[in-house]
């Protein structure tokens, strides 16, 4: 019993001690995680929690457990890779890494990979083994097989070099690494290579050729030729332009280059760049710096070339004649370089004002060239006088042409005028004319006379065409064409070439024709100023003898008119003054003219133009009246006419007497017994007609007529009531007659050009038209025989 | 029954084999020293799952039991005295266990501070007597009237921590 109280109290000591032992101090997880959060939050823990949630882990314990993984993984590792293993988040692994690149020097992160260097130094050895076996290894294929970045292991290869690698790298290119070995040998082969070599070589052709390594072919290289063991030099940039050129080729190519300029006094870029020169002036430059070398466009040019130019320049100069630089120059010069360098010649001699380049070659000195324009001076005399005698006016006229002309053509004549004068030359040359310029000038007063006038001029028409064009471009008249100066120029001097002859022809026609002009002025002046005074007075009396019986006649004519309607009045008198009047006109103002030595020798020559030409060259108080005079010409009336006339007359200094009885009647006289003449001869039905009509008219009348053509209808009704009806039936009769063959005549070659149509029309008529014929060959005589009985009659009335 | 962490406890409790009372001389201390090792069972229990929240002893007969009870509410631990006898008629019947400081706080209450526990315990007791004891009592008994009461009354204002109480009456 004791023992069960003695247990009992015994555990009544065990239940005390249990009651006031430590209770476990428990956390749910919950609450720990919310604590450790809140301690992290509160920076009192430094903790972080794997990527499951599971765990805390420190940072050094992950640091330590980086550097575990990294040893492990044999010195590099991926930070990814790491991220996994340790299994915490991303940043924290990065973070903890590069702590550790910071205090580590061993370790470096590279490309997201931790790296030491341990690693790296393996991979040296590694890199070494390879390099020996190959003699040449390059970064950029180790980049590839260690999947490294090409700076970075090129920083750590070279400083293992000499130590774990047994090799060099190239200075310039630090892409490869060589073992001295492989240097050498490749250094032996381009020594040997380049040695061999006696002509500039590309160096990249080289590389094709026997597989050098570029970067180390270049240094080695450029070593080589620094040290002297190879005599040449690298020419040109790094890459593929460089070429080496070996010192025995400069040697020869220079030797070449000396000789040449010292045997031909030039050297010509194009052979320099033949001869593998790439810079052809520079190189000359550099070479010759102490020559005095003349450098045009595509060669260079010694001293003594240059003052062969200039000795054979100022020669010509001094002794007044030509010389032609080409043939002592070298031909390869082009025309250009000729020109440069016989300019610089020129202008170092200072004869630039008194000599002148011609074909590009051909220095001619002024005097030359004065001395040939003397040799024009008799052929020029001659000519003038040839040229005055044939017609001044057309010369005033010229020249004043040529005053209008000059001012759009003076500045230069251009090659197309040239060609134009040649070839009008050649178009006078062709019509056969061995006639020179004054001829050819003759020749087209006359064609303007066959247009004005529509006299027939058969000869000249086959020239028209040409000289009518060149008529509108002519300019001044020209003393000879360019190669008739060639052709006296090379009788004068003999030994030019026919090229600078024909050159100097053309700086000769200008002044030429120039100095032509004056001497043609001259010799005019002195031809007209040579007639005597008894000569003049003599023509003097002689025109106005001329001036008044004409002028009597258009009074005669003018009474005659009055016979008529006013119609008819209007178309007598103007056919009066186209014709009588316009004569008297031109006899007045030609011999004003011959005051002022443009006459003409025939007035009759003078048309329209020419008259208002000449009177504007007259003084202004003659002026005045002769141009009233020549506008009355377009007038209607013979009346203003005969005033005019009166007072112009006077001007001039004629006197115009009015013509008593007698001789008015011997006026009459004169003109009847000239148109009976006429009448006596006359064939032609028309001019039959015409003549008998007036001859009636005067006949009756007792007053003078000169009517045109178609008035004789009117003539004709004039008539009736004064001769008899005899005579009028057979006019009436005739003139019918007459005026049917007119328009038969019309009619038939109306119907030729129809290519006569209607046959039997065309027979019809044909048969008309003799018939017509036949009765006017019949009633001609009785018509002739009309006027030239009465004649009798009237003779004896008179 | 209060929660499944408490049954469990409670299963894990030894149940008494001796049925005999404090009258019973020859068996009581058998039972007693048997209530003794499952107090200590259950204290070490409490203990180890950090869930300790009495202390107990009792009179050298082992009639008498005396100590202290703490419930934690809201991070403040309040502590009451606590005492109660073991019935003659032990253990058909339950002791009453008796809380002293809180009588006439709680309708949960008899005379005397002790607290009422037969609407659950008692047929809980009855029907497991003799093998139910003292262990069984705190765990079953006490220890669910506390949790249910004790958080009631504070919160009407009956029980004050002492803390508090200290510094009111220092107020006051």
């Amino acid at each position: 019993m004791a023992t069960d109280w003695e247990e009992i109290r015994r555990l009544a000591a065990d239940f005390q001690r249990v009651q006031f032992a430590d209770t476990v101090q428990r956390l749910s997880e919950r609450n720990c995680i919310e604590i450790i959060a809140k301690l992290v939050q509160e920076k009192k823990l430094d903790v972080v929690h794997t990527l499951d949630g599971k765990e805390y882990i420190t940072p050094a314990q992950i640091s330590r457990e980086i550097r575990d993984e990294l040893y492990v993984h044999g010195g590099r590792i991926n930070i990814v890779d790491l991220q996994q293993i340790i299994n915490v988040d991303w940043v924290h692994v990065e973070n903890r890494a590069i702590d550790m690149v910071k205090s580590d020097k061993g370790v470096q992160l590279i490309l997201g990979q931790l790296i030491d260097d341990a690693y790296l130094n393996r991979l040296a050895e590694d890199v070494n083994d390879k390099l020996q076996e190959a003699g040449l290894i390059s970064i950029a294929e180790l980049c590839k097989n260690h999947d490294l970045p090409g700076d970075f292991l090129a920083e750590e290869l070279s400083k293992r070099l000499g130590k774990l690698i047994q090799g060099e790298m190239d200075q310039y290119n630090r892409g490869v690494i060589f073992t001295p070995a492989f240097v050498a040998r490749h250094k032996a082969r381009i020594r040997g290579l380049f040695s061999a070599i006696t002509r500039p070589t590309p160096v990249s052709s080289m590389i094709g050729a026997f597989g050098f390594q570029e970067h180390l072919l270049y240094s080695v290289l450029e070593e080589l030729v620094n040290t002297g063991r190879l005599g040449g030099s690298v020419v040109g940039s790094r890459q593929d332009k460089a070429v080496y050129i070996p010192d025995i080729y400069a040697k020869t190519q220079n030797t070449w280059v000396d000789s040449f300029l010292q045997q031909n006094g030039y050297l010509e870029f194009d052979a320099l760049a033949r001869l593998g020169i790439p810079d052809p002036t520079g190189y000359i430059r550099k070479r010759f710096k102490s020559n005095k070398l003349l450098f045009l466009r595509a060669a260079c040019v010694g001293q003594a070339l240059v003052d062969q130019v200039e000795a054979s320049v100022e020669e010509a100069v001094n002794s007044d004649t030509w010389t032609d630089i080409q043939p002592i120059l070298p031909s390869c010069l082009s025309m250009e370089d000729i020109g440069i360098l016989i300019n610089q010649a020129m202008r170092s001699t200072n004869v630039q004002s008194s000599a002148r380049v011609l074909g590009e070659t051909v220095v001619v000195s002024e005097k030359f060239i004065s001395n040939c324009l003397s040799l024009f001076d008799d052929a020029m005399q001659q000519k003038a006088q040839k040229e005055v005698k044939n017609n001044p006016v057309f010369l005033i006229t010229e020249d004043d042409m040529k005053q209008a002309s000059m001012l759009t053509e003076s500045s230069a004549t251009s090659k197309k005028d040239k060609r134009d004068a040649e070839r009008r030359k050649k178009a006078t040359e062709g019509s056969g004319s061995v006639k020179s310029g004054g001829g050819g000038n003759a020749r087209e007063i006359r064609i303007r006379k066959t247009k004005k006038k529509g006299r027939k001029d058969e000869d000249s028409d086959e020239e028209t065409g040409p000289s009518q064009q060149n008529r509108s471009k002519q300019s001044a008249a020209p003393f000879m064409a360019q190669e008739d100066i060639v052709a006296v120029l090379g009788e004068r001097v003999s030994d030019c070439p026919e090229e600078i002859l024909s050159e100097l022809a053309e700086h000769l026609v200008r002044p030429l024709a120039k100095t032509y002009q004056e001497v043609l002025r001259t010799v005019f002046m002195s031809s007209t100023s040579s007639p005597s005074r008894a000569n003049k007075k003599q023509s003097m009396k002689d025109l106005q003898e001329e001036i008044a019986s004409l002028y009597n006649n258009i009074r005669l004519f003018e009474k005659g008119n009055k016979f008529f309607s006013d119609e008819t009045q209007v178309h007598i008198a103007k056919h009066i003054l186209k014709t009588l009047c316009t004569d008297v006109t031109n006899i007045l103002v030609n011999f004003l003219a011959a005051d002022l030595m443009m006459s003409t020798e025939n007035p009759g020559t003078i048309t329209n133009e020419v008259r208002v030409k000449i009177l504007g060259k007259l003084s202004e108080e003659i002026k005045g009246p002769l141009m009233k005079l020549h506008n009355c010409l377009n007038g209607k009336t013979v009346e203003d006419f005969l005033t005019n006339i009166e007072t112009c007359a006077e001007v001039c200094g004629f006197m115009l007497k009015k013509g008593d009885k007698k001789r008015e009647r011997q006026a009459l006289f004169l003109h009847r017994q000239a148109l009976t003449e006429q009448l006596k001869e006359a064939e032609d039905p028309a001019l039959v007609l015409h003549l008998t009509s007036v001859l009636l008219f005067q006949a009756s009348t007792q007053c003078m007529l000169h009517a045109p053509g178609r008035c004789v209808p009117q003539i004709i009704g004039t008539l009736t009531g004064r001769i008899s009806t005899e005579q009028q039936q057979l006019l009436s009769a005739y003139q019918s007659l007459v005026v049917k063959q007119l328009v038969s005549q019309n009619q038939s070659r109306k119907q030729q050009q129809q290519e006569e149509a209607e046959n039997d029309k065309a027979e019809e008529q044909e048969e008309e038209i003799r018939n017509v014929r036949t009765q006017l060959a019949v009633l001609t005589p009785q018509v002739k025989d009309l006027m030239l009985s009465q004649r009798k009659t009237s003779v004896t009335e008179d | 029954m209060a929660d499944d962490a408490t049954r469990r406890a409670v299963s894990q409790i030894p149940l008494q084999k001796t049925h005999a009372g404090p009258r019973d001389r020859a068996l009581w201390p058998q039972r007693l020293k048997e209530e003794y090792q499952a107090l200590i069972h259950f204290v070490e229990q409490n203990k180890a799952a950090d869930n300790d929240w009495f202390r107990l002893e009792s009179n050298a007969d082992g009639t008498r039991w005396t100590g202290t009870c703490w419930f934690i509410h809201e991070l403040l631990r309040y502590d009451f005295r606590l005492e109660f006898d073991i019935p003659v008629t032990y253990p058909n019947t339950a002791p009453e266990v008796a809380i002293p400081e809180l009588d006439g706080k709680t309708a949960k209450m008899y005379r005397g501070g002790k607290i009422c526990l037969t609407d659950h315990f008692a047929p809980l007791w009855a029907r497991n007597a003799p093998r139910f004891g003292l262990a069984h009592l705190m765990a079953l008994g006490l220890g669910p009237w506390l949790a249910v009461e004790i958080p009631d009354l504070i919160s009407k204002g009956h029980v004050v921590h002492k803390e508090q109480q200290r510094e009111t009456a220092a107020v006051e």
